[in-house]
């Protein structure tokens, strides 16, 4: 398989003292060589565990409890070592995050900080990393990359933060860029610059991108395939077209009615009624059934993950046939 | 700029040391008692006490008092002690050499035994290795340094028939027994400021090790060495400095149980002894050097943030 990350039956727990939550319940996604795959969710639906998993950054009171982790169909990620998986960070998967403020050391110079990078990974001199580092600069539409080595982060602005971000995690030519909320935190003009930005140099650089967002938006304009995500779960599964022509969840229909289109300003906008249930008000069944229009006396267990047609997935009673219903 | 900074941080020294002279001045007048009584004693007739007044000038109005011993000051002569007649600014300078370098020696120690393991209890916050740590430091805060100081003399003398030589040997002199005298009385001084210092550590480690800049390193591949020391110590580093910089401050005013305890005739005994005798020039003397002592550090550790951390930046 041309694979560049296979995730299979991923669940992640969260210790609370001797209590645990489960927090992300049996995903499965898969990521193809220079595929643009986006995980689209509401806040707390897991999506940015899922992807935090994949590098082994989840924070102490989170556990993987179940599953796995292929890197380019040979790496086991949730089993490496921890010298391996410093490899595996920064050079084949790399990160950029929410928020440009507080991802960067306010206490060293952007040079510092994109050095490092390099010299985490191979054994350039000092010169050949400066080099790398104003050439890459460039790439991500810095115009006096010299200058901006010597700043400091406060002295950037958020965009410029963040195209220095992008510069950091396509420095080393990773195979997969895992992008969180990569442009909730910036101006609405400067978003799409930095969806531009990534859109190209991934495409220069053969990098997959595995794009975390609540903005279908971004989805939109960035991704080929999605995966919902509602409270720790995978609920949809097919390509982006087929998402929004054919949304098969009562959820994705929800969440595309919730979108303001420009012909239709008159109606107020649609939401979803009620809230994501907490890790810890989860009850058995689906999880979406008390928000649900459509829910059914079935809905009391949980659903089955159903291919419902060519390329497109879902985990609803809606689309279980007879027979599996009764079964 | 930062030149300009300090120019005005000295400056601002003169109104400060002004405000502590009127203060000390007038509160070596206001403590009942004088220097003419504590030297003739009970049975002093009043003739002999005013004759002696007169001596030392305190038959003057006070703002007479004051303004003549002002003036000394601003040219430099502190004038003599009242009691031994030595001058009082080259006593509390040698004096001052023995109370830094035991600020020095206790500052050392407390940092070796405080930043490893604050860090360590950070690193491993909640587990039995923070809880000890956190353990170890609460005794250091609370143990008082006299408790601590008898305890270290008596188990040395009693199990290891050990007594740390007495009299103080300059150690350009004898450097060996310098530190032999010295290494106790900083020992209980260390141990006493470590607590605070691997408390503060340890909190200001774990906040820092929850930044998001903290994840973004780790996810560029970076070993826990480089997370620890190059990105999460120095960023901590401010909260630290802080108190490391209130406590040498304080320290070097003369630490004067301890000194008392081992006999060392640092700052602090000087001045304990002065204000027993009311020898109020050596008293003032002292008082307006410690002070000018303690804002010179705070002027150092001001500087040092800015060294530490790019965002202050003083114009």
């Amino acid at each position: 398989m041309n694979s560049i990350l296979e995730i299979k039956n991923l669940s992640i727990d969260l210790v609370d003292g001797r209590k645990t939550y489960p927090v992300v319940n049996d995903i499965n996604l898969s990521i193809k060589k220079k595929q643009r795959y986006g995980i689209v969710g509401e806040s707390g639906s897991g999506k940015s565990l899922t992807s935090l998993a994949i590098m082994n950054l989840l924070a102490d009171s989170l556990k993987i409890t179940r599953g796995s982790i292929v890197l380019d169909g040979k790496h086991e990620l949730t089993k490496m070592k921890k010298k391996e998986l410093r490899k595996v960070r920064g050079h084949d998967i790399s990160m950029i995050f929410q928020e440009p403020m507080t991802a960067l050391d306010p206490l060293y110079p952007i040079e510092h900080q994109i050095l490092e990078v390099l010299r985490f990974h191979f054994t350039f001199s000092k010169k050949q990393m400066r080099d790398m580092a104003v050439e890459m600069l460039k790439k991500v539409g810095i115009s006096r990359p010299e200058q901006i080595m010597k700043n400091y982060p406060h002295q950037l602005s958020g965009g410029m933060r963040q195209r220095v971000m992008i510069a950091m995690a396509l420095i080393c030519s990773p195979k997969l860029l895992i992008a969180d909320e990569p442009t909730t935190a910036l101006d609405v003009t400067i978003q799409a610059q930095i969806l531009d930005l990534m859109n190209e140099l991934t495409e220069d650089f053969d990098t997959s991108i595995l794009m975390i967002t609540h903005d279908l938006g971004v989805i939109v304009e960035m991704c080929e395939r999605v995966a919902v995500m509602y409270a720790g779960e995978i609920v949809e599964e097919t390509t982006v077209a087929k998402l929004f022509s054919n949304p098969a969840h009562p959820y994705t229909s929800g969440l595309l009615r919730s979108v303001q289109s420009l012909g239709n300003r008159t109606q107020s906008l649609y939401s979803i009624p009620g809230t994501v249930p907490t890790p810890k008000q989860q009850t058995a069944g689906c999880r979406f059934a008390s928000r649900c229009p459509h829910v059914m006396p079935v809905c009391n267990s949980s659903p089955p993950f159903l291919e419902i047609g060519n390329d497109h997935s879902t985990k609803c009673w809606l689309y279980a046939k007879e027979g599996v219903v009764n079964a | 700029m930062m030149y300009a900074y300090i120019t005005r941080r000295l400056l601002m020294l003169i109104p400060v040391l002004f405000g502590v002279s009127i203060f000390i001045f007038v509160m070596m007048r206001v403590v009942p008692g004088d220097v003419a009584m504590t030297i003739l004693g009970t049975d002093a007739t009043p003739e002999s006490l005013a004759q002696l007044r007169k001596e030392f000038g305190l038959n003057l109005p006070l703002h007479q008092q004051y303004l003549n011993w002002m003036g000394g000051v601003l040219s430099g002569d502190f004038g003599e002690s009242m009691r031994s007649g030595q001058a009082v600014l080259p006593d509390i300078l040698s004096r001052f050499t023995i109370t830094f370098e035991l600020t020095l020696l206790s500052a050392l120690i407390s940092w070796i035994i405080a930043i490893p393991m604050g860090i360590i209890a950070a690193i491993r916050h909640n587990t039995k290795t923070d809880f000890s740590v956190r353990m170890v430091s609460l005794l250091g805060v609370s143990v008082p340094n006299f408790a601590m100081a008898t305890v270290l003399i008596l188990v040395l003398a009693l199990f290891f028939s050990y007594s740390p030589p007495v009299g103080y040997i300059g150690f350009f002199e004898d450097p060996l027994r310098n530190l032999q005298i010295l290494i106790l009385p900083s020992l209980v001084l260390g141990t006493g400021m470590a607590g605070a210092v691997m408390r503060m550590t340890r909190s200001s480690v774990l906040e820092i090790l929850r930044q998001d800049f903290i994840r973004t390193i780790r996810a560029k591949g970076a070993r826990e060495r480089v997370i620890i020391f190059d990105h999460a110590l120095r960023n901590a580093m401010i909260p630290i400095l802080t108190i490391i910089g209130m406590q040498v401050g304080t320290l070097l005013g003369g630490a004067v149980i301890i000194e008392q305890i081992f006999s060392l005739p640092g700052l602090g005994q000087l001045v304990l002894t002065a204000i027993t005798q009311r020898d109020f020039t050596v008293v003032q003397g002292s008082v307006l050097f410690i002070a000018f002592v303690f804002v010179m550090i705070n002027l150092l550790v001001d500087v040092l943030y800015s060294y530490l951390d790019p965002r202050i930046n003083y114009k």
